[in-house]
């Protein structure tokens, strides 16, 4: 009678597990399902906090790392394919979100303003993409370097575009001037745009603008020689991070709602950085792994633990970094390949004992 | 505009390129006709890497002309071209130093070197239209076919990184195959080869010109590689002209044999 019910009971999950098993071996394919799969997950965060399961306060830590993971993948294109360093990252976050406060505040639709932010911030990026092709390396982290110390400086000085140290007030995004976002919506409108921007990083490093950046990355006079235009892919790298962080920007002003001077400076650039460098250069679930630990770990869990020291969650990056360096130079994303590696030798270990045993009896026998 | 002499694919006419007082390449002429193997050979210092240099355009400030009968069958000036267009002209060059992406794998190194012939833009890559996707398969098949040639294709998927150097060459060489040259040039190919790699290497490089309908010029140490595979040979020494001959006569040459082993003093 049991096995029977056991039977009539599989009989009914078969098809799902085949299904499911189906839906595995296409998710191992397409990139792209994996994204779309993760984007509907992290958008079940908000629902989880109105069922109590999570604390109304993790809703935005969340937001605050998929924000930062856009802003990342921008880097990581840069630093990672195109092998160019920038400094300025946060001067640029911090631009897309007094931007689009700022264009909002003359009276322009949600969509213009945006527009209006990243032609703006896309014509400094192409700038220093200009500057760039005159300086090198430690050179150009420098300059870059001096660019967000400027617009950091220009938020505490700017009255009309920043109001200084009173900061600035936003209100949730009114989408096509009809739809009105609240605080869950506009998450899961962070999560889309995480999604798109993963999508466009994907498609773009696994093309011939990957690969022309790749080459010029290693070796110029190669790349040249087999027809990429340094000019051109440079600014485009610039072009694609300035995007990037522009976008995170404006997404930090929408889901915040208030932007002050101070957040900008190059501690979040050195941090940006960190993330890029602790996930994996060049790995897109990478970075958003690397922003995670850098930002989500430390403000989760550790500053509650630790809330007798200041900063802990500096100390804990500064010896994360430190680590990855040493044991994983290609960044965090690597620690579950090995984990893989290892759980396969595992399985293995345990088959082979087993057939030991198996040989063992039957030559007893 | 300019005259070529029907059967020839590259001119070289008095060029001249000197770095401050020091004139590496002296009023050098030479020719290339089509569907040969060229030689540059010289003492080391001859300036022979600096005419290579000169030819690809990675040079700016020389004298003289370098005539080239381009894919449309026109004749350019490659003065005229910028160092990133003399590929489109089917002009192509390796490195004696190969210079591969190490993290990326062998084929997609390959594809590197189609860079200029793809025809869709960074809008449908980033899109991932239906014409994108067919053009990367088309290349990609393409690619198939010269590693297949090459005979590195079981390898493929592989990371460029971390492969012996008889192969990285032989990548290099097959990412110049990629943009359909008229004209391929080999720096130092055979160098840092064993015995068994330079003699293979010799027999691909011979079957490339027959195959892909292409001329060769490659500068080379190795005397008996050079000897071998080409049909003529340039001899230049201190960025001046020698002689220029069949292999044979080269060898035998009064002037080339007093470059290489010095004058006698009696």
């Amino acid at each position: 009678m049991k096995t029977k019910i056991l039977n009539t009971i599989s009989l009914f999950f078969k098809p799902i597990i085949k299904v499911l098993k189906m839906y595995k071996n296409k998710l191992e394919k397409s990139m792209h399902q994996r994204f779309v799969l993760f984007g509907i997950l992290l958008a079940l965060v908000p629902l989880l906090s109105n069922l109590d399961i999570i604390r109304y306060s993790t809703v935005s830590l969340v937001a605050y790392i998929v924000i930062f993971t856009i802003v990342a993948l921008g880097l990581n294109i840069l630093l990672g394919f195109s092998g160019l360093m920038s400094l300025g990252t946060a001067g640029f976050v911090g631009f897309g979100a007094y931007g689009v406060v700022y264009f909002s505040s003359l009276g322009l639709p949600y969509e213009i303003s945006i527009l209006a932010t990243l032609i703006i911030s896309s014509i400094i990026g192409l700038f220093i993409g200009l500057f760039s092709l005159k300086v090198e390396g430690v050179y150009l982290a420098i300059s870059t370097l001096a660019v967000g110390e400027i617009f950091s400086q220009i938020f505490r000085r700017v009255t009309w575009f920043t109001n200084a140290f009173g900061g600035v007030h936003y209100k949730y995004p009114l989408l096509f001037g009809v739809v009105q976002l609240n605080r869950n919506t506009t998450f899961i409108l962070l999560v889309i745009m995480m999604v798109l921007m993963m999508f466009v990083m994907y498609n773009l490093t696994n093309s011939k603008t990957g690969r022309a950046l790749m080459a010029m990355s290693r070796s110029n006079s190669s790349a040249q020689a087999m027809g990429v235009s340094i000019s051109k892919y440079r600014l485009l790298a610039f072009l694609i991070a300035t995007l990037y962080a522009t976008i995170g920007g404006i997404l930090y002003a929408s889901f915040y709602r208030y932007v002050q001077p101070l957040d900008w400076n190059l501690m979040l650039t050195l941090l940006i950085l960190a993330m890029v460098v602790v996930g994996g250069i060049k790995s897109i679930f990478g970075t958003f792994i690397g922003v995670f630990v850098i930002y989500g770990v430390p403000s989760l869990w550790l500053e509650e633990l630790f809330s007798s020291i200041n900063g802990v969650a500096y100390i804990f990056s500064g010896v994360l970094i430190i680590v990855v360096i040493m044991y994983y130079p290609y960044g965090f994303i690597y620690v579950i390949q090995d984990t893989k590696k290892l759980y396969h030798k595992f399985k293995n270990g345990i088959e082979n004992r087993k057939n030991k045993k198996k040989n063992k009896v039957e030559n007893n026998v | 505009m300019y005259n070529l002499d029907n059967n020839t694919i590259l001119e070289i006419k008095n060029l001249c390129m000197s770095f401050g007082g020091l004139k590496a390449v002296n009023d050098l002429s030479f020719d290339i006709r089509k569907n040969e193997i060229v030689g540059l050979i010289g003492p080391n210092g001859a300036g022979k890497t600096t005419v290579f240099n000169c030819i690809t355009q990675f040079y700016q400030d020389k004298e003289g002309t370098i005539l080239f009968r381009n894919k449309e069958d026109e004749i350019v000036n490659l003065n005229e071209v910028h160092v990133s267009h003399v590929i489109n002209e089917g002009l192509v060059r390796t490195f004696q130093n190969v210079e591969l992406v190490s993290d990326l794998p062998i084929i997609d190194n390959l594809l590197i070197g189609a860079h200029s012939l793809y025809k869709t833009g960074i809008v449908s890559h980033v899109l991932h239209t239906k014409k994108s996707k067919q053009e990367e398969i088309f290349f990609r098949e393409k690619a198939d076919e010269i590693l297949e040639f090459m005979g590195i294709k079981a390898i493929k998927e592989q990371l460029a990184g971390g492969q012996p150097y008889g192969i990285l060459k032989k990548i290099g060489i097959a990412r110049t195959l990629m943009s359909n040259p008229r004209l391929i040039i080999l720096d130092e190919p055979a160098a840092g080869l064993n015995e068994q790699e330079t003699n293979e290497l010799s027999d691909l490089i011979i079957s490339i010109k027959d195959n892909y309908k292409c001329s060769i010029l490659l500068v080379e140490h190795d005397m008996g590689f050079v000897m071998q595979v080409c049909d003529r040979i340039c001899a230049i020494s201190f960025g001046k002209f020698l002689a220029m001959d069949t292999p044979e006569k080269i060898k035998s040459n009064p002037i080339v044999q007093e470059a290489y082993l010095g004058k006698d003093d009696d």
